[in-house]
């Protein structure tokens, strides 16, 4: 059943909102979105099931489109882990070229609004200072990015010694070197058994050819042999 | 005599009732003069917030774009006008029109008052005559105006004169629930709560009475639509919301 507009529209309208609240405290992100203004990058998500047009404006604010009819610069379709990764990733070439998202059109808009994403970085003191006054909201922003410091920091350690211990210590998975030896060797099978299978498939057909090609000589060997004197 | 001199003039709708079909407009600019100020408010009282993600959806639907000419009639107090203003950019043209000056005034006063101005212009226009020449605009939306124009076929010409080929118009209006059980709450809603809202909050319950009087007589999605073919428009489509109490058409001139 197809959702109600209006209800589509709000959902995107609170999402709207939401980024656009963010962008205003990243003054940074809002300048490299109004670089991109006029772009629409058409988005599919297939786990959940729902689509959105993201367009930057030129004032560097985000607008999300239910229904778009004119051209996309980017399509782009996966599942919303496949948007996770990518929203994430270091290196977001590498993970459109090697995750699960099928790309359309041109990569160069998706990538410098997953660049906008990955680097946002939100001011909280403008929005504190301007209810709790200069000093307390000052004082406040000190320690909360102090604490969003400490967070980011305690985050990546501990993804970092649980990555190795998960590899190295308790060889729980292998690291990823191996796998993706293991992936190359596997490729390299596949690519091998596929030229044996083509092989097999010219040999078998020459053999057909050559066995459609044996009835008329063996009709005729009888009959020259008949022709013999005895 | 004078019967038949009354049987012999023509006649329309406002509301409920059958009125000299050169009188409706002033009874209409009468509704309107009342609630101007606080029209708004009612807007998003009676209709809990909605008519934004109505127009939200509309303006999707027109595909504006920066440097588009856009005609917003009826457009009251410029909520769609302010949204096509920052989308068409300082290359684009926004034209506010509004047959009631009540309306027309506080639109703009409100849209000055927000900084909007560089690229918009305000019109008092009646929809059936529009004072622009042929071949105008990209795209013209009317929305919640459509049913109080006396001579509907009359505007939508008009409309299809003014704009571009390849333009479009957007219609939005109440229509008629899908859900014969929406349709009945939503009538008990309408000439129940909505007077009683207007009585309170706008002094005016006459004023809304004829609201809910004038959706009942607008037409339907589909009589709308066959209304659009018939004065020009290609490719008319239409999009319900919320059940069918709006509805959002769209015609293309050829």
């Amino acid at each position: 059943m197809a959702l109600d507009p209006a209800l589509h529209s709000a959902v995107l309208a609170a999402l709207e909102r939401a980024a656009n609240t963010a962008l205003d405290l990243s003054p940074h992100s809002r300048r490299e979105l109004a670089a991109l203004d006029e772009v629409v990058i058409g988005i599919e998500c297939t786990a959940p099931a729902f689509s959105v047009y993201v367009q930057p404006t030129r004032t560097g604010a985000i607008r999300l489109l239910g229904y778009h009819e004119g051209p996309l610069a980017t399509r782009v379709r996966g599942s919303s882990s496949d948007f996770a990764e990518l929203a994430n990733a270091a290196d977001p070439t590498a993970t459109l070229i090697n995750g699960g998202l099928e790309l359309k059109g041109s990569s160069a808009p998706l990538i410098a609004l997953q660049g906008v994403v990955a680097g946002l970085d939100v001011d909280w003191e403008a929005p504190l200072v301007d209810t709790l006054g200069d000093v307390a909201g000052h004082q406040l922003a000190e320690i909360l990015r102090g604490l969003f410091r400490w967070g980011r920091y305690a985050g990546s350690s501990l993804t970092r010694q649980l990555d190795e211990f998960i590899h190295e210590e308790a060889r729980l998975t292998p690291p990823r070197a191996e796998v993706e030896d293991f992936y190359s060797d596997i490729q390299k099978l596949t690519q091998q058994a596929d030229r044996l299978q083509s092989r097999l498939q010219r040999a078998r057909a020459r053999a057909d050819r050559l066995l459609a090609a044996q009835p008329t000589t063996a009709a005729n060997g009888p009959a020259s042999r008949n022709s013999e004197p005895g | 005599m004078a019967d038949s001199a009354m049987s012999d003039r023509e006649t329309t709708h406002f509301g409920y009732r059958e009125v000299d079909k050169d009188a409706k407009a002033g009874m209409v600019g009468d509704v309107f003069d009342s609630v101007a100020t606080r029209y708004d408010l009612m807007n998003d009282l009676m209709s809990a917030g909605i008519h934004r993600l109505w127009k939200r959806f509309t303006i999707e639907l027109s595909g504006v774009r920066s440097g588009n000419s856009v005609l917003d009639i009826a457009g009251g107090t410029g909520d769609l006008a302010e949204k096509f203003s920052q989308l068409v950019g300082d290359g684009g043209r926004v034209v506010l029109a509004d047959i009631n000056a009540s309306m027309l005034r506080v639109g703009r006063d409100r849209l000055l008052d927000t900084g909007v101005q560089a690229n918009l212009e305000f019109v008092q226009a009646d929809a059936q005559y529009l004072p622009f020449p042929d071949d105008s605009f990209d795209c013209i939306t009317i929305a919640f105006g459509l049913r109080n124009v006396t001579d509907k076929d009359l505007a939508l010409r008009a409309m299809l004169r003014v704009l571009k080929p390849g333009g479009r118009l957007l219609v939005l209006e109440f229509s008629k629930p899908t859900n014969p059980l929406l349709g009945k709450a939503y009538d008990a809603y309408s000439f129940s709560i909505l007077p009683l809202m207007g009585r309170l909050i706008a002094r005016d319950a006459d004023s809304y009475k004829y609201l809910a009087e004038s959706i009942r007589m607008h037409p339907d999605q589909e009589t709308l639509r066959g209304m659009m073919e018939e004065a020009g428009f290609s490719r008319c489509e239409y999009h319900n919301m919320t059940g069918g109490v709006v509805a959002v058409h769209r015609g293309i001139k050829a």
